[in-house]
């Protein structure tokens, strides 16, 4: 059965969560000017990525990439499962800790982190726990409460733009190459795209729908960075740590009863990271259920507890940014190996189909 | 059996979870200030918050004050001696006196960009005048609704377009941005009026460096796209009121000297004439006094080297990002304008105006 739309919807979700935080402050002091560059290599990079993913998947249509990489043997499951386990379980902890950071700075900042932490772990492990297909109904019943509240505060952060502040557009400076926060923005393109190999065989979709919807994507990064961009200019904006929430924090609608459009924005979203930390949930325990074949009903909740304590481990923001870049190692091989060595499985699988056919 | 029950113990626990409250105060604990005077003396700063309290019928305005080393000290202090907690999520109106503003808000500013109890939407005023005298005679003007104030530069309430119109973040921007400055009201209070306005100052990386005035102020409103409309525009002979205008700009740079042409169009109607007074007139009036208005306005702003209208935004394409740096020093001053005003009579009212004779 088709159900694109699942996949169509949990993309946009998953990205919609990442790229106002973290991202637009990356982009913003990886480069000074042109700052459109950066992005579009970020999204073609991406966009490559995911069409390798799904080439390379396309040749298993009734498999997910657990299943691809056993048949493949024991050394591939290691080398490719092994950091994909590791970098969603990083990435979890990374999400639940900076989210919980950035709902403090913004709203609640007499909530101490590990009740934050806790709730959102909570509402995650509840959502994994109810497996692939439940969280993509999910997605569906979000999308359909919240995206409509995000799309319209997204297009009134456009209230107070300058577009002169758009200039100066080229640049010789290609110095971002050598910045950490270049590398660290790959963290929007790179935490959502693995869910793509796993949601074979509950739900087929076509990866021309996924490829179309990436691409209408992009307007999302470039104004994600653009909007505080031309709000505020780069000397500016380069001095906060999430721009964005700054910018929607000066938006000014007279007729809105709401004084704080910021809080709805970020409630809105941290839904969608709340499904998004479920789905990697979701996604480690599949991997290590099929390699650690005891106790596998209490393989989530040892999971979490971990998750759990690290992040209580982690006492400042500082860290938070280490971890960051630390992880950057594991999403660039996650980010580049994944996609190759499905494509070449793929291929090899597709030659020997054709071989014993002849 | 053993599900039910603990479906049954789980659930009261979501209800405790479900209201989201951790350590919440509530409203009848809270101080909600609308407004804040802030005055440096020496290294001190001292805080005056305007709090709007409610008795029967009624609402009484209660102001108190605070002396600490940073602002957020002050605050503490007062909050201290208060009964009720403080909370600054309503705050409307920040206002500095005039000495405070000439040594610098950059401190004081970014400590509100950075704490956030602060909305960055609150509107920046300075008061020409004791602080305390502001607030006193501010106070009993506000008697009894209380927020008369914030309404003075609430744009669906009393602002009106001569009164700059500056929020937190835009000072903020100031005082990073290379191209962009801003204005901010500067008043005093009035005698039976709840202010007096005395034009605006001009805030140079959050610095006041200068003063316009409310004519000048209506052009930096232009400017920046805060239409003019409903503004009397009072001549010698006639008064025109402006309902719509917009503005087209050239620049160019020829041999490292800038040049900009401005256009404004304007679409008037004319309340007030008299009987000799063609439309021509008008329209070529209108056109010489606006030219020295403007003329004037950029001398101002070439002085004190504080781009308040935004000038440098139009040559960002032209001038590389390291020498836009130095705009306000090398560039601004040398910067030469030409400005144009071309005038539609849009309607003459209910009377006849002669034509040409």
């Amino acid at each position: 059965m088709n159900k694109s739309l699942h996949v169509l919807i949990m993309y946009i979700l998953v990205h919609l969560g990442f790229i106002f935080f973290m991202y637009p402050g990356d982009i913003i002091s990886s480069s000074e000017e042109g700052h459109w560059i950066p992005i579009l290599i970020g999204c073609i990079v991406h966009l490559l990525v995911i069409w390798t993913y799904m080439k390379g998947m396309s040749y298993f249509p009734d498999r997910n990439i657990i299943q691809i990489y056993s048949e493949a043997g024991r050394i591939a499951s290691v080398v490719f499962l092994g950091p994909v386990a590791l970098y969603s379980v990083m990435v979890s902890i990374i999400t639940i800790r900076a989210y919980s950071e950035v709902i403090s700075i913004v709203f609640l900042s007499n909530t101490p982190l590990w009740s934050m932490m806790f709730f959102m772990l909570l509402i995650s492990t509840y959502v994994a726990s109810k497996g692939g297909e439940a969280i993509f109904r999910t997605g569906i019943l979000i999308a359909v409460l919240f995206l409509p509240v995000v799309v319209f505060i997204f297009f009134s952060s456009f209230q107070n733009v300058d577009w002169r502040y758009v200039f100066p557009m080229s640049t010789k400076d290609f110095s971002f190459f050598a910045k950490r926060s270049f590398y660290e923005s790959f963290f929007a393109f790179a935490g959502g795209f693995l869910f793509l190999g796993f949601v074979q065989p509950l739900f087929k979709y076509k990866s021309k729908h996924v490829l179309i919807c990436a691409v209408f994507f992009i307007p999302f990064f470039l104004f994600s960075v653009y909007v505080p961009l031309l709000t505020f200019g780069q000397a500016t904006a380069s001095t906060f740590h999430f721009p964005y929430i700054v910018t929607m924090d000066s938006v000014h609608l007279n007729w809105l009863m709401f004084d704080r459009l910021t809080m709805f924005f970020l409630l809105s979203l941290v839904t969608f990271i709340l499904l998004f930390v479920g789905l990697v949930l979701w996604m480690t325990v599949s991997i290590s259920k099929r390699f650690i074949p005891i106790f596998k009903s209490y393989q989530l909740a040892a999971l979490v507890i971990v998750i759990y304590s690290v992040c209580l481990i982690i006492p400042e923001w500082e860290i938070v940014q280490n971890l960051f870049w630390w992880n950057s190692i594991l999403r660039f091989y996650v980010l580049i190996a994944v996609p190759i060595s499905i494509l070449i499985f793929g291929l090899r699988s597709k030659g020997k189909g054709a071989r014993e056919r002849a | 059996m053993l599900k039910t029950i603990t479906r049954m113990l789980i659930i009261p626990c979501m209800a405790g979870m479900l209201s989201g409250c951790w350590d919440n105060k509530d409203i009848n604990h809270r101080s909600l200030p609308i407004t804040m005077g802030v005055s440096m003396v020496g290294e001190t700063y001292k805080v005056i918050l305007l709090i709007p309290e409610p008795v029967e019928r009624t609402t009484k305005v209660r102001i108190v004050y605070g002396i600490g080393k940073t602002i957020t000290e002050a605050v503490d202090h007062i909050s201290r001696d208060m009964e009720s907690d403080i909370d600054m999520l309503h705050m409307k109106v920040v206002v500095f006196d005039k000495p405070s503003a000439e040594k610098g808000m950059t401190d004081s500013i970014s400590g509100f960009m950075r704490a956030r109890d602060i909305s960055p939407k609150a509107v920046v005023v300075i008061c020409d005048e004791d602080i305390d005298h502001f607030f006193k005679r501010t106070k009993q003007t506000m008697e009894p609704s209380g927020t008369t104030l914030y309404n003075y530069f609430e744009k669906n309430a009393g602002w009106s377009p001569e009164v700059a119109l500056t929020r937190i973040w835009q000072v903020y921007r100031s005082i990073y941005s290379f191209t962009r400055d801003v204005a901010i009201p500067v008043v005093k209070s009035g005698n039976d009026t709840m202010m007096q306005h005395l034009g605006s100052a001009i805030i140079k990386n959050g610095r006041m460096v200068g003063q316009i005035s409310s004519e000048e102020t209506l052009l930096f409103n232009a400017f920046n796209g805060e239409s003019a409309h409903g503004k009397i525009e009072v001549m010698q002979h006639s008064s025109v009121l402006i309902v719509s205008n917009t503005m087209s700009h050239e620049s160019k740079v020829v041999n490292n000297q800038m040049y900009m042409t401005s256009r404004i169009n304007l679409n008037v109607s004319i309340l007030e004439t008299s009987s000799h007074v063609t439309n021509d007139s008008i329209k070529k009036e209108l056109d010489s006094t606006l030219t020295d208005r403007c003329n004037a306005l950029l001398a101002k702003i070439q002085s004190s080297e504080a781009d308040i209208l935004g000038l440098g935004q139009f040559f960002r394409n032209k001038i590389p990002r390291a020498e836009l740096k130095n705009w306000r020093t090398e560039y601004l001053p040398r910067l030469k304008m030409d400005f144009s005003v071309r005038t539609v009579i849009q309607n003459e009212g209910n009377l006849k105006t002669p034509r040409r004779k």
